[in-house]
């Protein structure tokens, strides 16, 4: 029994499924908000594995996902732009949730792998993801306030 | 721990693919597939296949949402073209 | 061929699979068992040419020849896709509206391209330590690029995208691994047999022998496929409409 795998079977269980359900059921908007939560749901995931696992090298998942995923929702919200429709009551709270939760568990991963380049790796994943979850939830909001832009 | 980890990803990639499939319109199908491949990509981490997850991430978090919605968009565009000319 | 037919032979054809996949089925190895004869073997194989990720020996060195048929049929896909999806005649070219984005998402994806790509190019190089390689590194690359599409409009990437160059890499990545494997030849083995140059410090950039450089011309491949696809893509959903009447 390893806690880090623990946490993320736990994350899996309370943030995935979430993320399933929102994204397939509800107006267009509240689905691609619940598509960029995933984004935050998966790369925690994977950091914590690396963890569990003890394979330093899976924290290059964590990095590819912190770089692409945000530009998949930002793809969705440039090319969906006028069905988008208003934004979820939740997103805000949800966004503040996603980058908590990234706070918490990229601060334990550091902690764990100690100071060097793993960390600083740990850290830029960190920083990526919540600055990217925060601009796509913003764009999805904004793409409706401003009807389509092109 | 290990097979709760994978009991827990084969049944959000089930989930996901489930829905995938309900959903009928091309968009959103779209954003459900994004999701599906998430799901997939946790699948075969936990399943200590790293290489293919990575694959899975590159190919599904942005490149194959752009190809569908750019398609979604060249058809629509077809539509309203020919609905205007009637 | 009418309905009754084709039925019968699906039926024919899935009993067939259902009784052959059940025979293999009831001669496979116990799940999870201890002895793995082909992974150990292919371990084995792989530190033999200090190669710290077996999946990526496995697919470079040991098995060379079917990723140069993968590579293959992305190149003829995307071929396939270039030549459907080209400007007819009956097709003229609208310049699409200046598109209005965000100055927060234009920040956020000026600061992330070189980001991409500097994460594309660690992908594509540490291939042979690490999870990753030129399939993975190459999609990087690519998607990096089109920041400028999600940051601007497209008529910002246009300029800085010549799609005749991307061709050009994307042939040249293909060819480049043909002459990595005729290399085997000169160097007196077989073809894209991993003994051209040394096989390198076991967990360094600079091991695996071939397996690096068949990363880097798998990258170049993919990357350049894939702007190219999405260039044809992004050509029809954005700039091209029918003409009138037609």
């Amino acid at each position: 029994m390893n806690a880090w795998l623990a946490c993320a079977a736990l994350l899996l269980v309370a943030g995935l499924l979430p993320v399933v359900w929102g994204t397939a059921r509800g107006p267009l908007g509240h689905r691609a908000m619940a598509q960029n939560c995933g984004t935050s749901v998966v790369c925690l995931v994977m950091l914590l594995l690396a963890q569990g696992y003890g394979r330093p090298a899976y924290t290059d998942l964590a990095l590819v996902l912190a770089v692409l995923g945000p530009v998949g929702t930002l793809v969705f919200a440039r090319l969906l732009a006028d069905e988008l429709g208003e934004a979820p009551r939740w997103a805000r709270p949800a966004t503040a949730l996603a980058v908590g939760a990234t706070a918490l568990v990229v601060i334990a991963s550091c902690v764990a792998t100690g100071p060097g380049r793993a960390a600083v790796k740990v850290a830029l994943v960190g920083v990526l993801l919540a600055a990217g979850n925060v601009i796509a939830s913003r764009d999805l909001s904004a793409a409706h306030r401003d009807g389509g832009h092109g | 721990m290990t097979d709760a980890l994978v009991l827990i990803s084969l049944f959000a990639v089930a989930a996901t693919a489930t829905a995938a499939v309900v959903v009928r319109d091309p968009a959103r199908q779209a954003l459900v597939l994004s999701v599906l491949g998430l799901a997939l990509a946790v699948l075969f981490t936990v399943l200590q296949a790293p290489d293919v997850a990575l694959s899975q991430l590159a190919v599904g978090s942005a490149l194959t949402p752009l190809l569908i919605l750019l398609s979604v968009r060249k058809v629509r565009r077809r539509g309203r073209r020919e609905e205007g000319e009637r | 061929m009418s309905r009754r037919v084709r039925m019968w032979i699906l039926a024919v054809g899935g009993l067939g699979f259902a009784a052959l996949f059940a025979a293999a089925c009831l001669r496979l190895p116990g799940f999870g068992g201890d002895s793995h004869p082909y992974g150990e073997r292919a371990v084995r194989a792989a530190l033999a040419h200090r190669t710290a990720n077996v999946i990526a020996a496995v697919n470079f060195d040991q098995r060379a020849f079917d990723t140069l048929g993968e590579e293959s049929i992305l190149f003829a896909a995307v071929l396939g896709t270039v030549v459907l999806l080209r400007q007819t005649r009956e097709e003229r070219e609208v310049p699409p509206e200046p598109a209005r984005v965000p100055l927060l998402v234009r920040r956020y994806a000026l600061v992330l391209l070189p980001v991409a790509i500097v994460v594309g190019l660690y992908v594509v190089a540490h291939g042979q330590l690490s999870p990753g390689g030129g399939f993975q590194g190459g999609v990087v690359l690519a998607t990096a690029l089109h920041l400028l599409y999600i940051g601007a409009d497209y008529h910002a990437l246009e300029r800085v995208r010549p799609v005749g160059v991307y061709e050009f890499g994307d042939a040249a990545g293909e060819g480049a691994y043909l002459v990595l494997g005729l290399a085997g030849f000169v160097a007196g083995s077989s073809f894209l047999a991993n003994s051209v140059i040394g096989h390198g410090t076991f967990n360094t950039l600079a091991s695996g022998g071939t397996v690096p450089l068949l990363n880097m011309a798998v990258g170049m491949e993919v990357a350049c496929a894939v702007v190219v696809l999405l260039a044809r893509f992004l050509d029809q959903a954005v700039e091209i409409e029918e003409e009138k009447g037609t």
